[in-house]
Formats: C-alpha cells, sequence, structure tokens
C-alpha cells in the first residue's frame, strides 16, 4: 500500500515532467518544477521506514529548499530582470512533449531488463528518476532563457535525487549530504545567472540612455 | 478447369499483342475475352483450396516448364485481371487512335504485353522464368509509361524507372540465384523446413520492395504514376505495385524468414504508411497525390502482412491470420478503389488539361459522374464505412487488437501499428476531402476548368464497374472469404481450417443497413428541403463586395496546417514575399514539397560517387608508361605482401 | 417485440434527450456570468423552427450540400447506437464495434468537410482544415483510448470493453477524454460556439451557409456526437457493471450531467487558446490515453 502511494507521487512527478516540457510560459514551467521538489520532499516519510528525525530532516530540507526557496529566488530574479515570460524554445513544445514521454516509455521498458533488488522491482522509483532526468537535460537542450536552464538543471537534480532516494535506508545521510550539496550548487548558479543577467540589462540600458543623448 | 482457363487466356493476350497495333476493336475484344478468362481461372482455384499444378517436359532455357496457381497467386490475378480489362476499355476513350495516332498503337500492344507478363509472373514457378517475365512485366511497364516520349518529364519518369526496378531485379538475381545454389535448382516451392534459406529474405524484400514502393524505396513510384498516361498509372499503382507485394508474400510464405522479419516489415509499413500519407497531402500535383497515397496503402499490406509473420512467429496465432486476410483484402481494395480514383483523375486530365488542383474547382457542374464517381472512391480509400476500405482496416486492426491482447512481445509492435493506422486514416480523410473538394467543388478558378467536358462512354464505363466492385466488395464481404481463406491457408498450411468469418458477416449486414439508411434519410431530407421550398443565392461572404474564385482555399493552403507538422521530413521548398505597406502591391508565398528522399537523398548521395569517380578517374588517362608503372606497382605490392605472409 | 421495444427506447433517448446537454451548458455559463440565460429546451425550439423554414443554397452548391447533413447525421446516430448505454447495453455488439463507432465518426466528419467546401467559400474551408486537421490528433488519441479499454477488458466489442476499474488508469483516461470531448466537439478552449468571429471557429465556420432542415439535421447531429463523447466518458471511467439497473442508468445520467457541466465551467472559465497551441493540448491528450495504455498495460489482468 505504502509502495503504491509511491508510485502515485512518482507518476505525478512524471506527470509534471511532461507539464514542464509542454509549458510555454516561464511561470508555468517554475510551478511545475516547484510542486516536483515538494512532490519528491514528501517521499522520504513515505518510504515505509519508522520516522527518523533524520529522514524528517531531509524532507524538511529538500521541500523548503526545491518547493520554497529556489523558486521565490527564480520569481524574483524574473521580476527583476524583467524577463519576458514566454519561453522560445529551440525544441518545438509538442516535439519536446513527445520526447519526453518516449523516453518515459524508453525508461519503464528499460527497468524490466535491469537487474534491481527484488523490493525495488515493483517501484516506480528507477525509470522515475530516469525519465525526470532525460527531461531535466530536453529542457537544457531544448530552451534558450537563462532562468528555464536554471529550471531543466534542478529538474535533472530532481532525477538524481529520485535516485538517492534508493539508499536512504542505508546511508540517510549521505542522501542529505546530496541534498545540501545540490542546493548549494543551485543558489550558487542562481546568484551568477541573475548577476549576469542585471548586468546585461544595466549595459543595455546605458547604451539606450547614450544614443538619447546623441 | 483452371489449366482449361488459363491456356485461352494466354493465348488470348498473345493474339491481342499480335493485333493490337492494327485491329483497336479486335484487340479489344481479345483483351477482354483474356482477362475474363484469367478472372475465371483465379476463381476456380478459391473453391477447391488445393491449387492448380502443371509441369511439361518442354524446356525452356534449359529449365522444365512449370506452372502453379494457388490461393495466393489467384488473389493476384483476379486483380490483374479486372484492371488489365477494365484499363483497356478505358484506354479507348482516353487515349483513342485520333488524339493520339503516333502511339495508341504502342500503347494496346504493350498494355496486352504487360497483363500477359503480369500472368506469367504469377504462374511459373521456376526462378529462371520467374526473372524472365519479371523483366517482361518490368519492360512492358517502361514502355507504356513513356508513351508519350516527346514530353521530357516523361523521359526523366520512365528513366528513374528503369533504373530503381534494375535495382531492384539485380537484388531479385542474387536471391533467386542464392536459392538455387541452397536448393540445387531452379525450381520453386515450398521450402518451409531449410532454414538456411532464411536470410535470403532480405534480399526478397529489397527486391519486390523495389517494385512494390514502400517508404524508402518509393523514389521512382510519384513521378512515374503522375506522369504516365493514367490508365497506365492505374495498372501500375492499382496491380504492378502489387507485383512487388506478392513477392514478398509469396517467399515469406515459401520459404523460412528470419525472426526479425516481422518487425521489420511491420516497421516499414508503419512509416509507409504516416509519410506516405503525410506526402499526399503535401502535394498539389493530384496524380502524385495519389501516387504517394499507393505509398501509405503499400504501408498498410505491409502493416498487415508484418503481423501476420509475427503472429505465424508466436506460434501460429489466429491473429496472425486476421491479418493477413485483412492484408490481402487490401490487395484487392486498394486495386478497387486506386484505380476508380487514377481513371477519374484521367478524366479530369482529358478534359482540363492540368494536373494542378490549384487550377481547378467547381468540376462537378460540368462533370457530375467524375466528381460523383471519385467522391465514392474517396470515401473507400480513406477507409470509411460502408465502403471496402473499412473492411480490410477492420480485419488488420482485428488482428492488431488480438495481437495486444495476447501480450507477448509481439504486443509492442502491434500498439504503434495500431496507433499509426490510425492517424493515417485520418490524414486520408484530410487528403481525399483536399482532392475532392478543390477539384470538384467550389467556383472553377480558371478557364480551362470552367470549360471542362465530362468523360464519354467509355471511360464512364470502366469507372462505374470499379465503383460497382467497391460497393459489393464494401455491403457484401462475407462473399470474398472463401478466397481470402484459400490464399491464408496457401500461405500457411497451418491456418488451413475453417474459421468462422463471424466479424466480416456481420459488417455486411452493418453496411447494408447503413447504406440503406443512408440513402433513405438522404432522400427523406431532399425531398423535405423541396417541400419547404428551396431558393438559391451567392455564398455568403461576410459582407465582402467583390469575390472572386481565387478567394476560395487552395491546396495548398489546405493542407498547410497538418503538412506543417510534418515539416521535418517534407522539408517544403518555400518562397515568400510579404506585404508591406498600407497599400500592398503584391505579396506571394509559393511552397513545393520537392521529392525529398529523391532530392535530399538519393540524388546527393549519387552525385559524392559521381565525385569520387571522377577522382578515380584520373588514373585512367591512357599513357602507355604510367601503366607500366601501375603493373610494376602492382607487383611490388603483391611482392611485399607474400613477404610479410612468409614472415614468421 | 422486446427487440422492437429496445430500439425505440434505445432510439428516443438518443433522439429526444441529446439537445438537452448544449441547453445545460449555456444554462450553466448563464449561471456562472450571473445572468438568467436562455431556457434549457432552447435547442428544441430552434430545431423544430429550422425544420419549417425554407432553404437558401449557395449558387455554387450541388444537391449533395442538402444531403451531406444527412449522412452526418446517419453516421451519428449509427455510432451513438453502438454505444451500449447502461442497464440498456449495446443494441448491436460484434467485434470491432468500437473501431466501426469511430469510423462512423469519421465519415461524419467527411460528410461535413464536403458539404463545406461545396460553398466555395474561405471561412468553410478555413472550418474545414482546422476540422480535418485537428481530428488526426484526435483520432490518435480515440484509439490509444480504445486500445487502453480493450487491454484492460480484453475484449474489442463496446458492450464488454466499457467496465472500468477505478485507479490510475482510470483517472488518465479521463482526462485524456474529456480533452477529447472539448476538441472533437469544438467547445472551449479550442473553439468557441458562441462566437460571431469567423476567423476563431472551426464548426461553426464549416457550417454558415446552411439553413432550414439541413442545419437542424447539422445541430441535432452535433447534439448527439456530445451526448456520445458524454457517454462513452462516463461508461470508460465509472464502474456501473455490477450495480442494479435503475442506480446503473442513474449513475449514467449523473455521470452525464456532470460531463456536461463540467464542460460549460470550462467554457466559463477559459479563454479559446490560441491555435498554435491546439495541437499541444491534443498531444497531452494522446499522451494521457497512451499512459492509460501503460498502466491498463502493467496493472491488468493476465
Amino acid at each position: 500500500m505504502i509502495n503504491s502511494n509511491l508510485n502515485l507521487l512518482i507518476g505525478l512527478a512524471m506527470g509534471l515532467n511532461l507539464l514542464a516540457l509542454g509549458t510555454s510560459r516561464l511561470p508555468a514551467l517554475i510551478r511545475a518544477m516547484s510542486a516536483q521538489g515538494v512532490i519528491l520532499g514528501v517521499m522520504p516519510i513515505l518510504m515505509g521506514h519508522e520516522l527518523d528525525w533524520q529522514v524528517v530532516l531531509v524532507a524538511l530540507a529538500t521541500v523548503a529548499g526545491k518547493g520554497l526557496l529556489i523558486p521565490s529566488l527564480l520569481r524574483r530574479a524574473m521580476r527583476t530582470a524583467q524577463i519576458d515570460r514566454e519561453l522560445d524554445p529551440q525544441i518545438g513544445f509538442v516535439a519536446s512533449m513527445l520526447l519526453g514521454a518516449g523516453g518515459t516509455i524508453a525508461a519503464l521498458a528499460l527497468t524490466h531488463q535491469l537487474p534491481l533488488l527484488p523490493e525495488h522491482s515493483g517501484s516506480l522509483l528507477v525509470p522515475g528518476a530516469l525519465a525526470t532526468v532525460l527531461t531535466g537535460f530536453i529542457l537544457l537542450i531544448g530552451r534558450t532563457k537563462a532562468i528555464s536552464q536554471v529550471c531543466g538543471y534542478l529538474i535533472l537534480e530532481n532525477g538524481i535525487y529520485l535516485f538517492g532516494l534508493l539508499l536512504i535506508k542505508a546511508m540517510p545521510l549521505l542522501v542529505e549530504a546530496g541534498v545540501l550539496l545540490d542546493l548549494t550548487v543551485g543558489v550558487f548558479i542562481i546568484g551568477i545567472i541573475v548577476d549576469r543577467i542585471q548586468r546585461a540589462f544595466d549595459s543595455l540600458d546605458t547604451r539606450k540612455l547614450t544614443t538619447l543623448h546623441e | 478447369m483452371t489449366g482449361l482457363l488459363l491456356l485461352p487466356a494466354v493465348i488470348l493476350l498473345v493474339m491481342a499483342v499480335v493485333v493490337g497495333a492494327r485491329w483497336p476493336r479486335l484487340w479489344l475484344g481479345f483483351t477482354l475475352a483474356g482477362a475474363g478468362a484469367a478472372l475465371g481461372a483465379a476463381l476456380t482455384v478459391f473453391p477447391s483450396g488445393g491449387g492448380w499444378e502443371w509441369q511439361s517436359k518442354f524446356l525452356l532455357g534449359g529449365e522444365t516448364v512449370h506452372l502453379r496457381l494457388d490461393g495466393v497467386s489467384a488473389v493476384f490475378m483476379a486483380l490483374a485481371a479486372v484492371v488489365g480489362g477494365a484499363g483497356a476499355v478505358y484506354a479507348r476513350g482516353y487515349w483513342p487512335d485520333h488524339g493520339h495516332p503516333a502511339t495508341a498503337p504502342r500503347g494496346r500492344v504493350w498494355w496486352s504485353a504487360l497483363v500477359l507478363s503480369m500472368l506469367l509472373v504469377l504462374t511459373v514457378s521456376n526462378g529462371l522464368h520467374f526473372l524472365m517475365a519479371w523483366e517482361a512485366f518490368a519492360i512492358s511497364g517502361y514502355f507504356l509509361l513513356t508513351l508519350d516520349p516527346r514530353k521530357p518529364a516523361v523521359r526523366a519518369a520512365g528513366w528513374l524507372y528503369l533504373a530503381t526496378s534494375h535495382a531492384g531485379t539485380v537484388c531479385l538475381f542474387a536471391f533467386f540465384t542464392l536459392l538455387a545454389a541452397r536448393t540445387g535448382g531452379w525450381d520453386l516451392g515450398p521450402l518451409r523446413a531449410d532454414a538456411s534459406c532464411a536470410p535470403l529474405f532480405w534480399l526478397a524484400l529489397a527486391g519486390f520492395g523495389m517494385k512494390a514502393g514502400f517508404f524508402p524505396l518509393h523514389i521512382w513510384l510519384p513521378s512515374a504514376h503522375a506522369n504516365a498516361p493514367s490508365h497506365v498509372s492505374a495498372i501500375m499503382s492499382g496491380v504492378a505495385i502489387k507485383m512487388g507485394v506478392y513477392g514478398i508474400v509469396r517467399f515469406s510464405g515459401w520459404l523460412p524468414v528470419p525472426p526479425a522479419a516481422g518487425w521489420v516489415v511491420i516497421g516499414l509499413g508503419a512509416l509507409s504508411a504516416l509519410l506516405g500519407i503525410a506526402f499526399a497531402l503535401a502535394q498539389n500535383d493530384f496524380k502524385r497525390l495519389l501516387a504517394y497515397c499507393s505509398v501509405e496503402n503499400i504501408g498498410i499490406i505491409l502493416i498487415g502482412l508484418g503481423a501476420a509473420l509475427l503472429g505465424r512467429e508466436h506460434g501460429d496465432a489466429g491473429w496472425g491470420r486476421l491479418a493477413l486476410a485483412g492484408a490481402l483484402l487490401h490487395v484487392w481494395n486498394h486495386g478497387a478503389f486506386k484505380t476508380l480514383l487514377f481513371f477519374g483523375a484521367g478524366s479530369v486530365l482529358h478534359a482540363t488539361g492540368t494536373r494542378e488542383m490549384s487550377r481547378l474547382g467547381g468540376l462537378w457542374r460540368r462533370m457530375p459522374w467524375t466528381a460523383g464517381l471519385f467522391a465514392l472512391g474517396s470515401v473507400a480509400v480513406a477507409g470509411l464505412p460502408p465502403l471496402n476500405g473499412f473492411v480490410s482496416e477492420l480485419l488488420i486492426y482485428l488482428g492488431l487488437f488480438d495481437a495486444v491482447a495476447g501480450r507477448q512481445a509481439s504486443a509492442w509492435a502491434a500498439m504503434p501499428a495500431v496507433i499509426v493506422l490510425a492517424m493515417s486514416g485520418a490524414l486520408a480523410l484530410a487528403a481525399f476531402a483536399k482532392a475532392g473538394a478543390i477539384i470538384f467543388l467550389g467556383a472553377a478558378r480558371t478557364k480551362p476548368a470552367a470549360a471542362a467536358h465530362e468523360c464519354d462512354g467509355w471511360m464512364r464505363g470502366p469507372m462505374l464497374a470499379l465503383a460497382g466492385i467497391c460497393l459489393v466488395l464494401g455491403l457484401a464481404p462475407v462473399l470474398l472469404w472463401p478466397a481470402l481463406a484459400s490464399a491464408a491457408a496457401a500461405w500457411h498450411p497451418a491456418w488451413a481450417g475453417a474459421m468462422s468469418p463471424e466479424p466480416l458477416a456481420t459488417l455486411g449486414w452493418v453496411n447494408l443497413g447503413l447504406a440503406a439508411t443512408l440513402a433513405a434519410a438522404g432522400s427523406w431530407l431532399w425531398r423535405k428541403v423541396r417541400a419547404n421550398n428551396l431558393r438559391r443565392a451567392p455564398t455568403w461572404d461576410c459582407g465582402y463586395g467583390v469575390p472572386s474564385a481565387k478567394m476560395q482555399y487552395t491546396s495548398g493552403s489546405f493542407a498547410g496546417l497538418a503538412a506543417g507538422w510534418f515539416g521535418w521530413v517534407l522539408r517544403p521548398v518555400r518562397t515568400l514575399r510579404r506585404v508591406r505597406g498600407h497599400f500592398p502591391a503584391h505579396a506571394l508565398r509559393l511552397e513545393r514539397v520537392p521529392e525529398t528522399v529523391l532530392e535530399r537523398v538519393v540524388f546527393p548521395a549519387g552525385g559524392y560517387v559521381m565525385e569520387v569517380s571522377t577522382a578515380v578517374r584520373r588514373l585512367q588517362h591512357g599513357r602507355l608508361s604510367a601503366y607500366i608503372l601501375y603493373v610494376v606497382a602492382g607487383l611490388a605490392a603483391l611482392g611485399v605482401l607474400v613477404f610479410m605472409e612468409s614472415l614468421p | 417485440m422486446k427487440s422492437l421495444l429496445d430500439l425505440i427506447l434505445r432510439l428516443d433517448c438518443w433522439l429526444l434527450l441529446a439537445p438537452l446537454l448544449p441547453g445545460i451548458i449555456n444554462k450553466v455559463k448563464a449561471w456562472v456570468a450571473g445572468r438568467r440565460g436562455p431556457p434549457v429546451l432552447q435547442l428544441y425550439y430552434d430545431l423544430a423552427r429550422l425544420w419549417k423554414k425554407s432553404v437558401v443554397m449557395s449558387t455554387l452548391a450541388s444537391p449533395a450540400f442538402v444531403i451531406l447533413p444527412a449522412v452526418t447525421w446517419v453516421a451519428l446516430l449509427g455510432a451513438a447506437m453502438l454505444l451500449p448505454l447502461g442497464p440498456l447495453g449495446a443494441g448491436l455488439s460484434f467485434r470491432g464495434d468500437a473501431l466501426l463507432m469511430l469510423y462512423l465518426l469519421a465519415l461524419g466528419r467527411f460528410a461535413t468537410a464536403w458539404a463545406a467546401m461545396e460553398t466555395g467559400s474561405a471561412f468553410e474551408g478555413m472550418g474545414t482544415v482546422r476540422e480535418v486537421s485537428y481530428a488526426v490528433l484526435a483520432e490518435a488519441a480515440m484509439i490509444a483510448a480504445v486500445l487502453s479499454l480493450s487491454v484492460q477488458s480484453g475484449s474489442l466489442s463496446l458492450a464488454t470493453m466499457l467496465t472500468p476499474s477505478l485507479g490510475a488508469s482510470a483517472v488518465l483516461l479521463a482526462a485524456g477524454l474529456f480533452i477529447v470531448l472539448l476538441a472533437e466537439n469544438c467547445r472551449v478552449p479550442f473553439d468557441d460556439p458562441n462566437t460571431h468571429l469567423e476567423l476563431t471557429m472551426i464548426h461553426e465556420a464549416m457550417v454558415l451557409d446552411h439553413s432550414g432542415p439541413p442545419l437542424a439535421a447539422i445541430l441535432h447531429g452535433a447534439s448527439m456526437k456530445l451526448l456520445l463523447f458524454a457517454v462513452l466518458l462516463v461508461q470508460a471511467v465509472l464502474p456501473m457493471q455490477h450495480l442494479q439497473p435503475l442506480a446503473a442508468a442513474g449513475l449514467l445520467a449523473g455521470g452525464v450531467l456532470g460531463v456536461t457541466v463540467a464542460v460549460g465551467l470550462v467554457e466559463s472559465l477559459l479563454a479559446r487558446f490560441a491555435f498554435r497551441r491546439v495541437p499541444l493540448l491534443l498531444t497531452a491528450a494522446f499522451l494521457l490515453c497512451l499512459f492509460a495504455l501503460l498502466v491498463a498495460w502493467k496493472g491488468g489482468v493476465p
């Protein structure tokens, strides 16, 4: 029963992957990503172990980081840099959605071939992780805006986190450390990119002013 | 009985070849009688199910003559006979002596030669003789195709046809010689146990596939079908490409096939079905549209055949037989409605002199018969009930759905095939709604279209006959069951048992009821409208003052939306001059879909080969001293090789 | 005798109840907007009025222009008669009738498209192109849905294949079929049935030039199509085969009512999509049905 609840959550996360690939609006992309983060955050609690404080900590950290902190940072960046809300795709939305769906099906088929532990065989963890990683890659390749790149990166990282959940029973601290590391990298990247964008816009503004002066 | 009918068929057709040039009436009589006898011969095979075989002491090319007609070949022979006869009648109106004094006699001779050689291909049971008949068939096709050699486009199409046809024949030479080498003789027959012959299937698939024209090998087909005279396009599309299908069906039935064969065939079929109809939708030339639609239908047939191969592979599953029956029935159906459509296209071409849809329009007024029959053919080709296209597609669907329900590995081939089949059906509907609407409906776009004339009785008669066949096959498909069952048994003897054609019987009644209800409701509404008072007025055009025929949707704008989704493979060439300013002088948007595989893949590859060969050709310059140098260098190289070998 | 009664009852259900649905949708829309709106029976009045009116026909059109609406109507009615109606079951059932239903819908589409092109009007051309093109994607979604139902039940006739089990598959299927319902019946967000701006229409643009009894046949056919999709959606998702006949009928009616109200709500709360986003939504419907198929494949009976 717990396993099926987990599968339901992973299924939702996979659906959010397709939503992220299909949407043409930046805010929707950020929403899909943060919802996925929250879903992933809840997962460790449902993994069927006694409520260890470490596990709860991992869950709380993930929900706070992926679900609240990073999306709000991204939204702020979007506002301050006045980025256009429309995404401009290099791979069309329909095409990337079909690619993502094809990848998901391939991941499901592949998982049958992999030598997994019996406790993981009925679970969607591995295909979900593969599909999410693939979604991240498609977003990274197929979208040009800086913020959508960050979203792509974060979805990719969600996939890696799903892989990490396979190990949570053995080494919860490792997973936690991985989460924190990812968070640091994510925030780091956002910082750099937001800074870059703001600088670019500033310089653009000054040039406009000079042309007006002339 | 079969032999008694087949012999006169051959004799009559030979006589038709002889008299064709001088006596057109006699020729027509002989051809029709020959076709009738061949049809009769094919029909006698079905009830017995056993087939007919005849071996003589007579030697031809060092081999004894061995003839055979079983369920599989009889299905194709019946089709060849019907289309061969109908086309002969049609040609009298379409390509008459007074219109084409130089070419009409030649056309008659080659027509009978084509039908005759196809009958021989279907009956000979010896590899060497098969190749001879196949070559005669290809050559007579070439001469029919280039009946009007003054046009450069026709010559180019003929050359392409000849080149690709022989590329296919090369594969067939390899196939038959390797087969003869393995079996120790040229004689053909069932060899289902000899596993060493299995890899030869790929050669047969390539060789016969070139003629069948499935997707990557279809390069010759659009230009040949578009440029040939329409009755020739009809027999090429309706029957000649089916000879390729016949080859694949025949030798996949007689010989063992590799395990991957079913997967490859179903994949090629799905590819052809989807891309063929996508290309068809994007065409502006209506004969090219029909040609690409043939690629789609070959794809549908291959989907059925691939499912049959998978079914045979997975323990003689019953769904394989359903799919095979569907594929063979689709061979028949496509032959009937595509011939009808090409005859209709010929009638339009005859009346207006153009193949471009965007120059036509409103033809129903001048050509009501052609318009109605073309519409009927369109409904059939789109696979809509109550006509015949739906029956065969339903059989293939049933086979595929059962394959999915079987939950074996083959389900993974069947599921995508079902989805592709449904999508190509919807695209075919769009393509033929477009063809019918742009050619026949609305207002005439040019003067020739406004001055069109209805075709004469010689052309209308065969069209009516074929429309009747479409209707009968749709309303009473159960009549065909014996033929399909005997063909399935000949293909795979384990499927010989009787299977109740329950879906077919029910479907026949449903189609009959549907057709009756449609007719009743239509006439009722018409009468009601007449009773309520019918008034004519101009089309409502949003208050625009000066409506013109040019404001109608053209073939390009009709296809634009859906063809845009396939832009990644269609690769249209666009010329665009945008609208500028408040009072734009003129704007332009031209879009042409090239023969993508030919122009983007085959030609560049050929160009590369030419470049390499030109570079190599520099070695060949005629200076004797240099040649001696080559010989010395070669000897030295050989010596070094031998020396290296001798080293420990 | 019993079968005759059954036939009459079934015909009554489809012919008489179908025009209720557009009325309910309009009532819901009016209610959300705070208006009183037209009466629920408005379409009945319209049909009666149109049936008595005379017909104006384009000078370019052939007699087929007034006959083809009858073809569409018969095709839609035929498709509806194949669909089981809760406790009534299916009127006619054979292997593959699900496919016949899909192809009858296609026949209706072909007839409508042909009639629309008869007039030679650019508006009708525009509507026809959109209708036949979007149908390609909708058809893919429909066949995936039929496949998933067939995998789930191991059957290929509508009478036995509509035996759903509650679960992820049903949810996915419901979402996918609902999108297809909106697309095939030309509702918001694909098309706006109320608009009078021809550039934004699909179905309405195709029937602009029809009048009198043929228009009545078209409107009645459209309402039957809506009812057909609603009934299909409800029976594909809600398990009712073990219920008492009366309860099943009630559940079916309630489900159809729910779907209709949902359509009305979607129409009130959502704007029509830009046409370039329509393929995206239809692809999403296809993928939903495809994943329903995969779930059914994995979790279904062996």
